[in-house]
C-alpha cells in the first residue's frame, strides 16, 4: 500500500505546464474548428440547419471543455495518465524509444507497397521489438516468419487483399 | 411465440458445422487476444476485424459475437492474475480477484469469474432475447427528434461517466465529434475538414480510428514508459471452487446479473457502474466482510464479474434495437456491422431476421463454448501473459498495420492510422479517456443527421425537438438521471478508494 501512495504523489508532483499546454491545444482545435467552418460552402438548396451549424457547436464544445480542463488543472486536479500492466507510472517519457517506434511505423507505411506486406510487416515488427529491448536478430527472425505466415494466411486463407510487392506472382502471397 | 420460433431458426443456423466452427474460432481468438496484457475488449474486436472481412455476413456476426464475449472473458483472467484492469469495468475484478489469488485462492477466483460470467451472460442473453424484439417494435415508431434526444443522452452520459475527469471526458467527446465531421457532408455533399485530401473525403473510418487510438496509441504509450524488470504474475494456486465457495457465489452471480443487465441496456448505462454497485452490495450483504479488501472475498469477484458480463449483453440491446452504441466496444461492433452494409437499428429485426436471430443464438452458444474452453484451458491462457513485452507490442503494431491496410486496401489510410495513434498517445499521456472519443465519432454523425432532418421538417422551429412526448420524457429523465448517476458515481468512487487505500480514507472527505 505504501508503494501505491508514493506513486500517487509522484504523479501529482509532475509539472502542470504540459497538462495546460495539452488543454490549450484542445482550445486551439476548437478555434480552428469554428474558423474553418466558415469555409464550408452552403449550397442554396440547404435549409435552416446547413452544414456549418454542427461544426460551430463542436468548436464551442472544444473551447469550453479545454477551458474547463485548464481550470481543473489550476484548481490542483492533475491529470490521471492512463495506467496499464506494462506502464511504469513514475518513469519519465522515453522519447528515444518513442521516436524509434514511430520511425518503424513510418518506414512501414512508406515501404509497404514496394516491399510487399510480409517484408514491410517484418520490418515494422523488428524495429519495434528492437526499440523495446529485444535482440535485433531474434526479432528479425520472428518478424520475417510472422510476416510471411500472416500474409499467406490472410491472402490465401481469408481472401483479404494485402500488397505482394516484391513477391508479386508468388501463389500463396498474392491474391 | 413468434420470437421463440425465430430463435429456434437462429439456433438452426448457428448450429451448422461451419458457423459453429466460426463461433469456436471467435471465442478462442477473443479469449487469447483478450488475455494479452494491454488489450481490452474494444481493442480485441478492432484488431480481429480483418479476420472477418471476407466471411458472409452471418458468419462474420457469429464470429463477432464470439470475439466480443471471448474478449470479456480473457480480460477478467488478466485482471485477476496481474492486478491491473484492462478496462474500467474490470477494476473490481482486478483488485478483489488479485487479493484472492495472492492468498492462494487463484483457482477459485478464476473459476467463480468464469462460471459467474457464464451464468450472467446466459441470463442476460435471455433478457436480450425477450426485450430486444419488443423494443425494436416500439423503436420503429420513433422519429428524428426522438433520435436526437437518445443520442444526446448517450453522448452526455458517456462522456460524463467514463474516466475520472468530467472536463476531460467532454474534451475527448468533442474531439471525437470533430473527427466525425471530417469528410463529405451527406446532406449537402460539401467537404468538411478534409484539407482537400482524397483520403479524408469519405471521412475517418471508425475501425481505423479504433485500431489507431486503442492499439497504436497504447503501443506508443507503453513504448514511452515501459515497465522494466519482471512483471509479477500471481500464480494460480489453491483448490478449485469448493462447495462452500459455490454457496457463497451463486447469489452474487444472480444479483450481479440483475444489476448489470438493466443498467447496461439503458442508453446511458455502460458496464462500469453496475460492477461498483454490485461490489458495494455484496460487501454489505456478506457474512465475511473481513475478507473484502484483505484476503479477497469470493463474493467480491463473483458479483462484479457477473455484473460486468451481464452489462456487456445489456449493451447489445440499444445497439441492436436503436443503433446506439453505449460502450467503446459497441461502437466498434457497429462499425463492423456497417462494413457488411447492415445498419443496426429498429428495422434490423424486420429486415434481417435470420441474421439477427443467428447472432443471438450464437451468443448462447458462445457462452457455453467459453465455459468449456476456459475452465480446463486456463493454464494455457496464463502462459500468454508471459509473452515478452517487446514481441507483444511489436505484434500489436503489426496487426494494427494489417487492419489499417486491409480495410480499404489503401496505403494512405495508414498515415491516418499513424496520426490517430499519436492522438491516442497524447490522450493517454494527459489523462483524456479514450471511450468518449470513439463514441463521439460514431454518434456525432447520427445526431447531426437526425437534428438537421427534424429541423428541416419543422422548417427551423427548434421546439419540434422537444415536442414529441418521447423526446420530452427523455430530456426530463436525462436531467434526473444525471443527478442520480453523479451521486452513484461518487459512491462508486468511494468504494474504490476504500479498496485501494483502506487506511487512507478520511471519514470527513468520504462523506
Amino acid at each position: 500500500m505504501q508503494a501505491s501512495q508514493e506513486e500517487t504523489s509522484g504523479t501529482a508532483a509532475r509539472s502542470a505546464v504540459p497538462e495546460i499546454a495539452a488543454a490549450v491545444v484542445v482550445v486551439a482545435l476548437g478555434v480552428f474548428t469554428i474558423v474553418d467552418a466558415h469555409r464550408i460552402k452552403i449550397p442554396l438548396s440547404s435549409n435552416a440547419v446547413g452544414p456549418r451549424v454542427f461544426p460551430y457547436a463542436v468548436g464551442v464544445a472544444l473551447i469550453v471543455a479545454g477551458i474547463a480542463v485548464v481550470a481543473a488543472v489550476l484548481r490542483g486536479e492533475p491529470a490521471d495518465p492512463e495506467g496499464g500492466e506494462d506502464i511504469d507510472p513514475n518513469a519519465p517519457t522515453d522519447w528515444l524509444t518513442l521516436a524509434k517506434v514511430l520511425a518503424g511505423l513510418a518506414l512501414h507505411v512508406v515501404l509497404v507497397d514496394r516491399l510487399g506486406w510480409a517484408l514491410a510487416g517484418a520490418l515494422l515488427f523488428t524495429v519495434v521489438a528492437w526499440a523495446l529491448g529485444a535482440s535485433v536478430w531474434k526479432a528479425a527472425i520472428v518478424g520475417v516468419i510472422l510476416g510471411f505466415v500472416v500474409q499467406a494466411l490472410f491472402v490465401s486463407g481469408l481472401g483479404v487483399t494485402l500488397p505482394a510487392g516484391l513477391f508479386d506472382g508468388v501463389s500463396l502471397l498474392s491474391g | 411465440m413468434g420470437d421463440f420460433g425465430s430463435l429456434i431458426d437462429g439456433f438452426g443456423t448457428a448450429l451448422q458445422p461451419t458457423y459453429l466452427l466460426y463461433a469456436l474460432i471467435g471465442v478462442t481468438l477473443g479469449t487469447a487476444v483478450g488475455v494479452l496484457p494491454g488489450i481490452g475488449p474494444a481493442m480485441t474486436v478492432a484488431l480481429l476485424l480483418p479476420v472477418t472481412y471476407k466471411l458472409d455476413a452471418t458468419g462474420a456476426f457469429i464470429m463477432f459475437a464470439g470475439i466480443y464475449y471471448g474478449g470479456m472473458y480473457g480480460g477478467s483472467t488478466t485482471s485477476i492474475l496481474l492486478n491491473t484492469p484492462g478496462e474500467s469495468s474490470s477494476i473490481i475484478t482486478a483488485i478483489e480477484g488479485n487479493k484472492m489469488a495472492r492468498s492462494g485462492r487463484g483457482a477459485a477466483a478464476l473459476a467463480t469469474a468464469a462460471i459467474g460470467s457464464f451464468v450472467a451472460g446466459t441470463i442476460a442473453t435471455i433478457g436480450l432475447t425477450l426485450v430486444a424484439p419488443t423494443l425494436a417494435n416500439l423503436a420503429v415508431q420513433l422519429g428524428s427528434p426522438d433520435y436526437v434526444a437518445l443520442t444526446v443522452v448517450a453522448l452526455l452520459t458517456v462522456s460524463a461517466l467514463l474516466g475520472s475527469s468530467v472536463s476531460r471526458g467532454l474534451a475527448s467527446l468533442s474531439i471525437g465529434l470533430l473527427l466525425g465531421l471530417v469528410g463529405t457532408d451527406n446532406l449537402t455533399g460539401q467537404q468538411r475538414y478534409t484539407f482537400g485530401l482524397p483520403v479524408l473525403g469519405d471521412g475517418i473510418d471508425v475501425v481505423t480510428f479504433a485500431v489507431g487510438v486503442f492499439a497504436v496509441g497504447e503501443a506508443l504509450w507503453v513504448a514511452s514508459r515501459l515497465r522494466h524488470g519482471p512483471l509479477a504474475i500471481t500464480p494460480v494456486g489453491g483448490r478449485w471452487m469448493t462447495r462452500q465457495d459455490f454457496s457463497r457465489s451463486w447469489r452474487p452471480w444472480l444479483r450481479g446479473t440483475a444489476l448489470g443487465f438493466p443498467i447496461g441496456a439503458m442508453p446511458a448505462g455502460g458496464a462500469e457502474i453496475p460492477t461498483f454497485l454490485s461490489y458495494a452490495l455484496e460487501k454489505k450483504l456478506s457474512k465475511h466482510k473481513e475478507e473484502f479488501g484483505t484476503t479477497g472475498a469470493i463474493e467480491g469477484v463473483a458479483g462484479p464479474e457477473a455484473a460486468n458480463n451481464a452489462a456487456a449483453a445489456g449493451v447489445l440491446v440499444p445497439l441492436l434495437t436503436l443503433g446506439l452504441p453505449t460502450s467503446a466496444t459497441a461502437a466498434v461492433l457497429i462499425a463492423a456491422f456497417e462494413g457488411f452494409g447492415i445498419q443496426p437499428g429498429p428495422l434490423l429485426f424486420e429486415n434481417e431476421p435470420d441474421l439477427v436471430w443467428a447472432l443471438i443464438a450464437s451468443l448462447y452458444l458462445g457462452n457455453i463454448l467459453l465455459l468449456v474452453l476456459n475452465l480446463p484451458l486456463v493454464g494455457l491462457w496464463v502462459r500468454l501473459l508471459r509473452v515478452p513485452r517487446p514481441y507483444l507490442y511489436a505484434g500489436i503494431l503489426m496487426f494494427s498495420a494489417l487492419g489499417g491496410y486491409a480495410l480499404n486496401g489503401v496505403r494512405t489510410d495508414l498515415w491516418v492510422l499513424l496520426g490517430i495513434g499519436v492522438l491516442g498517445y497524447g490522450m493517454r499521456r494527459f489523462g483524456y479517456p479514450i471511450g468518449p472519443a470513439v463514441i463521439g465519432l460514431i454518434l456525432g454523425p447520427i445526431a447531426e443527421k437526425h437534428l438537421r432532418r427534424s429541423l428541416a421538417i419543422s422548417q427551423g422551429d427548434a421546439t419540434a425537438l422537444v415536442s414529441t412526448p418521447f423526446a420530452a420524457t427523455i430530456y426530463t429523465l436525462l436531467a434526473v438521471g444525471i443527478v442520480v448517476t453523479l451521486v452513484l458515481r461518487r459512491r462508486a468512487k468511494r468504494v474504490l478508494d476504500e479498496i485501494v487505500h483502506p487506511e487512507a480514507v478520511d471519514p470527513e472527505v468520504a462523506s
